[in-house]
């Protein structure tokens, strides 16, 4: 005998994934909008008569979120305006189709859409820096310039605040990550809903508590067209093995996801710990908290071919500096190979005395402030002249 | 990590914790060598040992257990301290003792030594109520979060009983990494500080010491076979089960497996743990009753716990209730919603505290409004709340109680915090 849905007397079709009960389509469509709807109005996401940003990436959560987003604006009245904001990372195969998905999305919304690409703002594909760099701290580099993207993206477009689909299962991925790698900064942020308020571009995420499966439910039976594949560089990924955790917690306890997100939630840091402060950078002007950000580091490494510029630990460096310098006392001659890690010393303490110089636009990062990448390739990098005395980590 | 932290003074009263495996067993002979007179540092603490017995869990026949508490007990005692032998049963019924700390060192009812131990049966009827509460917890990850608070619960009773300030677990540091990630699977992750850190004060009058916590498990492996110290496995719930059987066992499948690559998985774990504090609330009411870490259901309107409550809600009640949903959020607020379907929750509907309790059953919803998130969780899987152990619906019963007092006499109450000085 056919089971009845919960909430009305309507046969049911699915089971909710969250909680477990059977329900019908319609009700199905309803508790999943009131969900957003619930989380939006408690966390006061949006105030009216802003310009919203969506980030879309032709994806199923950027879909799911245009879709809904624009039911809610319409049903429940905010008074936002909202504008579809797409990245392309230059990714062939992968970045290139889910873009023609955004692109229809906007047709089918009727939303304005706006497309900065990597090329245009920093002179690199992802393809390219992969090459360069291999398959295994990648993401770092899509993760950093994709942010810096949307944020420039945005302030093109005037825009107020920038959402995205980031769905439960992110935040657990993330939250789980974070405690993996030691970051205690990033896992006290993680789990805010809105993030970035100062000086940056507010960034929420009104998908925090659904799950994903219950996002690709939706777009299932509402037959709403996305893009479903994989970026083709992600299986090395360490978040890979935080997914893989999660998906195997998930079979066990379906709650288990949200539980996550309480924990990281509750998570209090002692007040001894050193947090890293926000300021921002030397070069961008972009919010940072070292002198400068992370982006304009991984690119001065790329430019510079030394891609491993912003990655790796810096003892290690130093480490392999002293072992070379050893090594080249015993041998007395040049070295052979060129080691990233004295290139690197170097550059930081380049980097860190260049002051000065003109203000012209750079070619590069568009910047607009002074630009290393001319000095630098004056620089001429003698290997034997390097004092280790001289370097300031 | 004793020395460093100073927690332990001299003759101070220790209870140490001996399961039998080989990380008890590696801090029962570092306790050894370290007082004796030959250590470079010489330990000063008065150690008395004790073993639970958890063969019930697994439904090991008598004989069984007899055998293991015999191999322990003699490991036990051929260090000479004084050696206790507790059953897990033993925790269905205990009794609150909170105001008595009288030292009583001299009670020698329970120190038992091999020849006593045909005494194992006396706890049948405990027996059979801990089985019966088992059987009634669904889940794997549940029996074993259980099994785990009602361990903790026996040594902290024992503790008080005789006069001992301080107990002392054997964790290694792969075993508190995998603890602290279940604990955030769990949702526990207020109390992750807690359960990690070097000294551990969920209750006002006993600290929990954990002091091997620095070594790994390969490490304390290393230890016991270089020095021919003897240990005693044990089978636990989810030995040779399968991998995602419970959520502890997946964890510690993932952190091993993520250690052989990256082996510096666990330091970074036990790292981020020692950053993370928890807030230590003054009052016992602010306690769970089950793991007796403190309350973290307090939570602003844009959370977790409110989006998960929200979710029942939608997902169960018609949607003419959802808008007196706001009002009440203790559960979900109409008389059309059903919960489970269980009958101690038919009374939810009124949440003014109008619900007849003349009958001493507890109703699903007190017990969880007395409970951290986990605990919750937990209580979710079980069938029927009357089969948790009776001290802790005591417990329970005596806080419903008491809020109601405070609530008939909340205008007279002057807050002490809020009056200027």
């Amino acid at each position: 005998m056919p089971i009845k849905c919960n909430l009305c007397e309507a046969g049911a079709i699915l089971k909710r994934p969250k909680t477990g009960d059977a329900l019908c389509k319609n009700c199905f469509y309803f508790a999943f909008e009131e969900e957003v709807h619930k989380t939006i109005t408690d966390a006061n996401l949006f105030v009216r008569g802003e310009t919203v940003a969506i980030g879309a990436s032709g994806g199923k959560d950027s879909t799911v979120l245009a879709y809904v987003l624009k039911a809610l604006n319409q049903r429940y009245d905010y008074g936002v305006n909202l504008v579809l904001l797409s990245v392309d990372e230059g990714i062939t195969g992968y970045r290139d189709d889910s873009l023609e998905t955004v692109k229809r999305n906007q047709q089918q919304y009727d939303l304005p859409l706006k497309i900065v690409s990597y090329e245009e703002l920093y002179g690199w594909t992802m393809d390219a820096i992969v090459k360069q760099i291999g398959l295994k701290n990648n993401c770092t580099f899509c993760g950093v310039f994709r942010r810096q993207a949307l944020d420039r993206g945005a302030i093109l477009m005037k825009v107020d605040r920038i959402v995205t689909g980031h769905n439960a299962d992110d935040i657990a991925e993330t939250v789980i990550m974070n405690v993996l790698r030691g970051d205690i900064g990033r896992l006290q942020r993680c789990t805010a809903i809105t993030t970035g308020t100062e000086g940056a571009l507010p960034r929420s995420k009104p998908f925090k508590y659904t799950y994903e499966k219950e996002i690709v439910m939706y777009a299932y039976f509402k037959k709403l067209d996305y893009f479903s594949t994989e970026c083709i560089y992600s299986p090395n990924a360490y978040r890979g093995f935080a997914r893989a955790y999660i998906k195997d917690l998930e079979k066990i306890r379906p709650s288990a996801i949200i539980d996550i997100i309480h924990s990281g939630e509750s998570l209090s840091v002692k007040k001894a710990v050193k947090l890293p402060t926000q300021g921002t950078c030397e070069r961008c002007g972009y919010i940072s908290s070292n002198p400068l950000c992370k982006a304009c580091i991984l690119l001065e490494g790329l430019n510079r071919g030394l891609p491993r510029l912003g990655i790796g630990k810096s003892h290690k460096e130093r480490r392999k500096l002293n072992e070379m310098l050893a090594q080249k006392e015993e041998a007395g001659n040049e070295k052979t190979t060129p080691d990233n890690s004295t290139e690197t010393t170097e550059n930081a303490s380049s980097e860190k005395s260049a002051t000065g110089s003109p203000k012209q636009k750079c070619e590069n990062c568009s910047c607009g402030q002074k630009c290393l990448s001319e000095k630098v390739e004056d620089l001429q990098l003698d290997r034997r002249k390097i004092d280790p005395t001289l370097i300031d980590f | 990590a004793i020395g460093k932290s100073k927690l332990i003074r001299d003759g101070e009263s220790v209870l140490v914790g001996v399961s039998g495996g080989q990380a008890s067993s590696c801090l029962l002979h570092l306790i050894q060598e370290g007082l004796s007179g030959r250590a470079h540092k010489k330990l000063r603490f008065k150690p008395g040992l004790v073993f639970i017995d958890e063969g019930a869990t697994i439904g090991m026949s008598a004989e069984e257990r007899l055998a293991n508490c015999t191999q322990v007990l003699e490991i036990m005692e051929k260090t000479g301290f004084p050696c206790y032998l507790k059953a897990l049963e033993q925790a269905m019924e205990l009794e609150k003792e909170a105001f008595t700390n009288t030292a009583d060192q001299t009670d020698t009812a329970s120190v038992t030594s091999v020849e006593n131990l045909t005494k194992l049966h006396r706890y049948d009827k405990a027996e059979e109520e801990l089985l019966a509460l088992m059987d009634s917890l669904k889940s794997v990850s549940a029996k074993e979060d259980l099994i785990k608070s009602l361990r903790q619960k026996i040594l902290i009773d024992l503790a008080l009983k005789k006069g001992y300030s301080k107990v002392m677990l054997g964790d290694c540091s792969t075993r508190l990494a995998v603890q602290l990630l279940t604990d955030i699977a769990q949702g526990r992750g207020a109390h992750v500080a807690m359960d990690t850190a070097f000294a551990d004060n969920r209750c006002n009058d006993i600290t929990i010491v954990r002091p091997i916590r620095d070594f790994s498990s390969k490490e304390v492996a290393m230890f016991n076979i270089l020095n021919n110290v003897p240990s005693v496995f044990i089978p636990r719930i989810t030995t040779k089960a399968a991998d995602s059987v419970s959520i502890e066992h997946l964890t510690e499948r993932f952190v091993t497996g993520l250690q052989a690559e990256y082996p510096s998985t666990t330091s970074n774990i036990m790292r981020t743990g020692e950053k993370l504090h928890t807030e230590k609330k003054s009052s016992s009411e602010n306690q769970c009753a089950i793991c007796q870490a403190p309350l973290d259901t307090d939570v602003p309107p844009s959370s977790a716990l409110s989006a998960v409550r929200f979710s029942e809600t939608v997902s169960r009640c018609s949607s003419v209730t959802l808008s007196i949903f706001s009002t009440d959020t203790a559960c979900c607020g109409g008389g059309t919603c059903q919960s489970e379907g269980q009958k101690e929750s038919e009374c939810c509907g009124q949440g003014d505290g109008s619900c007849q309790s003349k009958e001493s059953k507890l109703t699903r919803d007190e017990v969880e409004s007395a409970l951290c998130y986990a605990c919750r969780l937990l209580i979710k899987d079980l069938g029927d709340v009357s089969k948790l152990p009776k001290h802790i619906l005591d417990d329970i019963s005596q806080r419903q109680r008491r809020t109601k007092m405070k609530s008939e006499i909340e205008d007279f109450l002057l807050d002490p915090s809020n009056t200027p000085d």
